[in-house]
């Protein structure tokens, strides 16, 4: 039987109006927000609308934009990764060590935070779905073992080589080097490179569609042949290996490890992902709403500095974002 | 002289004739039951009755007026009310202000006399042996059937000389639907005329004094309830003779296509042992309870088996569902909304999503074209209603998504189809359809495995039948030889087989 709804016509094109406001405001208003915000600092700043300051906010954007990938990743399964900084700090503790301390080539030492972040990745997938511990947990419980590895790593000193004769200088050009006439940053290639890969991974490939198959109903996901607990662990890899990815950014970025480099990285990541528009039920996200999200957060910090307001204010305008992009989340799933 | 007259109703919609030239009349102070399929006219009928859309020609009459209600509101006020599937109830007030919504009782200064509602809604909620129901109560706490009683209430306050109702069981359970069994008894008493839609046979029979079928748009037949039958209402729903409802059988091979042997699993199955043949269907019967569609998820691998060997197509096979899939043996899951598809993905997505490394090309991509291509063919065999491919699967009707399951099912080329419950929830024409379907796929030289609590369906589709209770197979019977009572006490068992019980079992299929 058809249902039946006693709406009449004009009512219900108000109501069908309503909810198109409400699904904009739901999935891109913070779009809009970015907009009035960039137009406010255009107007009433010099340095805000320059082609230099353009380029720093999208450097600046590069760590939290490739963490939150993987972020993004793990929310579409309805999980939520929040050992991405303790990674990011990590891998970029045994990058520099390694080069610093050891000796070892650039690459190696790459490859090495790379798979430490893999491993990381793999131990938090395994005990969310062969022990069935909540995510947030999980990956609460290895930040916290991650961080006392970096510490007993680094004894909670800077890592950084002699001056004129430091290592880590070779991968700076990470962070620094700019190409075609020195003006496109390559952290900015990059960026997006990394992004393009991560939409044709989520839109065109089978592991991608089987990532919002289980997002979104993981039961039916299952009883189609979809290896749930696999896609899981893998995307639990993936998350770890950018986040550690990121790390090795961030070293190229400040010459320097820290065990608690990654610390502040986290809470823009979860926010980038959420502010994006992803659902944090799973199953419902876009890729480059997250990037965007991610710049945005850049500006807001970027601003208030050429704006002259404190680092405090900063994170209470930070909070309020997460805030409001959740209530944008509530109301994209109250929606009729 | 009759209550209702219906002559000559037409009403079109874009490509489709949803009423065709209906003339019916409804006697007064009756239960007049309304029945047939999915798209029979019924919906377009009360839609009409109830205002919400106009049709493109004919006559109501009312107590001998012409009716032509122009919105809602005048169908009510000539005393027409309607109780559609979706209530139409404000949740955070109290009972009171939604039975007397529009009515509201107002004291001399204007205000509302709450106490005066108050007593009014009670009042209301006594004569419909609802008296356990506070009028301040919050509409929104309510269970199903306490907000139907609502709706009926709201109906009553109108002074309502027909009530239709849509569906009207369809969410409530057994304890509920007697209480608005009872409640609509009490309400014909009063003289009020009930026009009960619905394709549940069992409470027509128990309720209507007359009953209408409609098929295909058009009016078929409208008699007395004591002239007619189970098989005759059947057989005007769905314009086709009973005794071709089951296609015929043919014989199955002696070809084992699987072989099941001391399957046990905890605390539900214990020591299942089983071959089935190519062409073969093999049901599954038993109460619930009794192991049967835990049989099936061991074997897809859903339900883990703590001992036995499965071997499939004559190699030992662990059961899991992508080990299943690859060896071509497919599960439809009884729960096919939640379990059988995923809502949020689009109709193309979920069909593909068993064979989605088939439609990745060699560079590890996903071939979007191939993607399309195999929904295409599924929507056109199975004739699944939807109008794009990237339509999302919630926005299709129920039938449809149970189509949608069973196509990604397909997609595999299955040899084994574990089949659980395949009919339930599905109008009787499509029962058909479903029928003609599980016949087509043996003769084709597959196999299914039937579990199913409809004996008329397990007799009249299987060559044999697996009786299960307790978790073990009690009996092997041959469809041929066997009778619903053989079926029945086995699946009690002999001590329990009290004759009312069977009795009461037995009514419950078909």
């Amino acid at each position: 039987m058809t249902t039946t709804t006693k709406t009449a016509p004009d009512s219900a094109a108000r109501q069908d109006w309503q909810r198109k406001v409400v699904s904009f405001l739901g999935e891109q208003g913070f779009i809009v927000i970015f907009i009035l915000w960039a137009f406010y600092l255009t107007v009433s700043t010099d340095n805000f609308a320059t082609t230099d300051n353009f380029f720093t906010i999208l450097r600046q954007a590069t760590i939290v934009g490739i963490a939150a990938i993987g972020a993004h990743f793990v929310i579409l399964m309805g999980d939520l990764d929040l050992s991405a900084a303790a990674v990011l700090s990590l891998a970029g503790v045994v990058m520099a060590e390694l080069m610093v301390k050891h000796g070892v080539a650039p690459l190696i030492a790459a490859l090495a935070a790379l798979g430490v972040g893999a491993a990381v990745g793999l131990v938090n997938g395994v005990i969310v779905t062969k022990l069935r511990i909540n995510a947030i947990i999980a990956t609460l419980g290895t930040s916290s073992i991650l961080g006392g590895i970096a510490f007993t790593i680094t004894k909670g000193k800077t890592i950084f080589g002699e001056r004129g004769n430091d290592p880590i200088d070779s991968i700076e050009f990470l962070s620094r080097q700019r190409v075609l006439g020195d003006t496109l940053p390559v952290p900015v290639i990059i960026l997006f490179v990394c992004y393009i890969i991560a939409f044709i991974v989520l839109r065109r490939t089978a592991y991608g569609a089987r990532v919002f198959a289980v997002g979104n109903n993981d039961r039916a996901a299952w009883l189609s042949g979809i290896n749930v607990d696999r896609i899981k662990i893998t995307t639990f890899m993936l998350s770890g290996t950018l986040a550690g990815f990121a790390g090795i950014m961030q070293v190229a970025r400040q010459g320097t490890a820290t065990a608690g480099m990654g610390a502040d990285f986290l809470f823009p990541i979860l926010t980038a992902v959420v502010l994006g528009g992803a659902s944090l039920t799973g199953g419902r996200g876009k890729i480059f709403n997250t990037l965007i999200a991610a710049i945005f957060l850049t500006s807001i910090t970027n601003g208030m500095i050429l704006l002259g307001i404190g680092i405090y204010t900063q994170n209470i305008v930070s909070g309020v974002i997460l805030v409001v992009a959740l209530s944008l989340d509530r109301l994209r799933t109250l929606q009729p | 002289m009759s209550f209702v007259r219906i002559e000559h109703l037409n009403k079109a919609y874009p490509g489709v004739q949803a009423l065709d030239d209906v003339s019916f009349e409804i006697q007064r102070g009756q239960v007049h039951a309304l029945v047939g399929e999915n798209g029979a006219g019924k919906s377009t009928l009360i839609k009409i009755l109830a205002a919400a859309t106009r049709p493109d020609s004919g006559q109501i009459w009312l107590d001998g007026q012409p009716y032509a209600p122009q919105t809602p509101k005048d169908a009510l006020q000539a005393g027409v009310a309607t109780i559609f599937q979706i209530f139409n109830l404000l949740p955070d007030r109290s009972i009171a202000h939604n039975i007397l919504l529009g009515r509201e009782i107002r004291t001399r200064l204007g205000l509302l006399d709450l106490a005066a509602m108050d007593e009014a809604a009670a009042h209301i909620l006594r004569q419909l042996n609802a008296a356990h129901l506070s009028p301040r109560q919050a509409v929104g706490t309510l269970k199903v059937g306490e907000k139907q009683i609502v709706e009926i209430g709201k109906a009553l306050i109108n002074q309502s000389r027909l009530l239709i109702m849509d569906e009207p069981t369809s969410a409530l359970n057994q304890v509920e639907t007697d209480a608005l069994f009872g409640v609509i008894r009490l309400l014909r008493e009063q003289g009020v005329t009930i026009l009960y839609v619905s394709h549940r046979l069992d409470e027509i029979f128990e309720l209507a004094d007359t009953v209408t079928v409609m098929r295909d748009g058009a009016h078929i037949s409208t008699r007395p309830i004591a002239e007619v039958t189970r098989d005759s209402l059947i057989e005007d729903m769905i314009g086709r003779k009973l005794s071709s409802i089951f296609p015929a059988r043919r014989p199955a091979t002696r070809d084992v296509i699987m072989e099941v042997d001391g399957l046990s699993a905890e605390r539900a199955l214990y020591d299942v042992s089983f071959k089935l043949y190519r062409g073969e269907v093999l049901a599954v019967a038993g109460l619930s309870g009794s192991g049967k569609t835990e049989l099936g998820k061991a074997l897809f691998g859903d339900l883990r088996a703590s001992r036995g060997t499965i071997t499939v197509k004559g190699e030992r096979y662990k059961p899991a569902p992508w080990n299943a899939i690859r060896r071509r043996l497919i599960y439809l899951p009884e729960d096919r909304k939640a379990e059988g598809v995923i809502q949020e993905l689009p109709v193309r997505r979920n069909i593909g999503l068993s064979v989605l490394p088939a439609l990745t090309n060699r560079f590890g991509f996903l071939d979007l074209e191939r993607e399309r291509e195999l929904a295409w063919q599924q929507v056109r065999a199975l004739d699944i209603k939807t109008p794009t491919l990237d339509q999302l699967v919630l926005n299709l009707s129920g039938g449809n998504q149970q189509k949608v399951a069973l196509a990604k099912c397909l997609t595999v080329d299955p040899d084994i189809l574990v089949l659980v419950e395949p009919t339930q929830g599905i109008d009787v024409g499509v029962k058909f359809e479903i029928y003609q379907f599980i016949a087509d796929q043996v003769a084709g030289g597959r196999a299914v495995l039937l579990i199913s609590s409809e004996i008329p369906e397990i007799l009249g589709l299987s060559h044999r039948v697996l009786v299960m209770r307790d978790g073990r197979i009690v009996a092997e019977l041959d469809t041929a030889s066997a009778t619903q009572e053989d079926i029945l006490r086995f699946a009690v068992g002999e001590h329990k087989s009290s004759p009312e019980f069977v009795a009461q079992e037995g009514a419950q299929h078909g």
